[in-house]
């Protein structure tokens, strides 16, 4: 099972980049996710959004609310230089997590 | 369709956050389910299975409510803190320190013949006399921060409050370490010194505070 801090930091460091390519609200940010990953990672509304307050209260990404062409109201969120920032080394360390596994899966299937 | 709002108002609950804050995201959470029952719709779902199926989004809407409550108030409460107590208590005590200092360098040195009532000390009665201002702009800038009436209080007393915290480790230290001779052989000279730079300005800084203590009209709103 995967702990819960590992899980927070694959959904951050999800949402950070699809963040980076371009302004998204909540629901096309799960569908970009969901369809960069091929399905592999799915955010549910009740995993998505408790997770996109936090990191907007911790100045990672900024909410606002916008209205689209059809006339709907939708809170769009952008990544913050302060996220940006975050998501190098987040990057690197998932890279090196993922590295390590890798290296030890191989071993033990040898 | 169903009335997402009312859907998410209803099963949502009650979010211990802001009326602005609730309803932003009551129409948020709304938007993102009718985006998913439109996208579930247009898929060939009857609208049952699409109203289902968006409604199993969410395991469990009090988890859902408590999660964002934490969200919301994680980085709120540090800052919170940060503005109301620690910013407005350590700008008191600065003020408070830096009169003191001023005073020192103009008129001379406070000298502890005062708790003999022998001479009353015109440095030390300047310095008093101006600690009710001190107080009252700890309290002020706490208010203003949206500080709850125990942090204007404790932001309000704050130099006494240090000041008690350092008289605490001497005493330790004198007493424990040092064994330091003229504490052992003399305590009650020892506590007196709490009464004038701990007690007399906690009451001072408490008058300058106190018109900041009560909760200001807006916000009782």
């Amino acid at each position: 099972m995967i702990g819960s801090g590992i899980k927070r930091g694959t959904a951050e460091l999800a949402i950070l980049s699809v963040l980076e390519e371009s302004p998204l609200h909540g629901y096309e940010m799960a569908r970009r996710i969901e369809q960069q990953t091929k399905g592999a990672l799915r955010f549910t509304l009740a995993a998505l959004y408790p997770m996109l307050y936090r990191m907007e209260q911790r100045g990672w990404i900024r909410g606002a609310w916008e209205t689209s062409s059809n006339g709907r109201r939708r809170r769009c969120y952008r990544i913050t230089s302060v996220g940006k920032k975050k998501l190098s080394p987040l990057r690197k360390e998932w890279g090196e997590l993922f590295d390590a596994l890798r290296l030890l899966t191989k071993v033990t299937h040898a | 369709m169903p009335d997402w709002r009312a859907l998410v108002t209803e099963r949502l609950g009650v979010l211990d956050l802001h009326r602005v804050q609730r309803h932003e995201i009551i129409e948020e959470l709304a938007c993102h389910l009718e985006d998913f029952y439109r996208c579930q719709r247009a898929q060939g779902f009857s609208e049952s299975v699409a109203t289902e199926r968006a409604l199993a989004e969410v395991a469990d809407w009090q988890e859902l409510a408590h999660k964002i409550s934490v969200a919301q108030h994680e980085e709120e409460n540090v800052n919170s803190r940060t503005k109301s107590f620690w910013l407005p208590g350590l700008v008191n005590l600065a003020a408070s320190m830096v009169w003191l200092m001023i005073l020192q360098l103009t008129i001379g040195h406070v000298r502890m013949q005062w708790v003999h009532n022998h001479v009353l000390i015109a440095t030390y009665v300047a310095w008093l006399g101006a600690q009710p201002l001190c107080g009252a702009l700890g309290a002020y800038m706490s208010r203003r921060a949206g500080g709850q009436r125990r942090s204007r209080l404790a932001a309000g007393l704050f130099p006494s409050i240090a000041l008690l915290v350092v008289f605490f480790w001497i005493a330790v230290i004198a007493l424990f370490v040092e064994r330091n001779h003229f504490v052992l052989d003399h305590p009650l000279y020892f506590t007196m010194v709490v009464f004038p730079w701990v007690i007399l300005p906690a009451a001072a800084l408490l008058v300058g505070a106190l018109p900041f203590l009560k909760t200001p009209k807006i916000q009782e709103a």
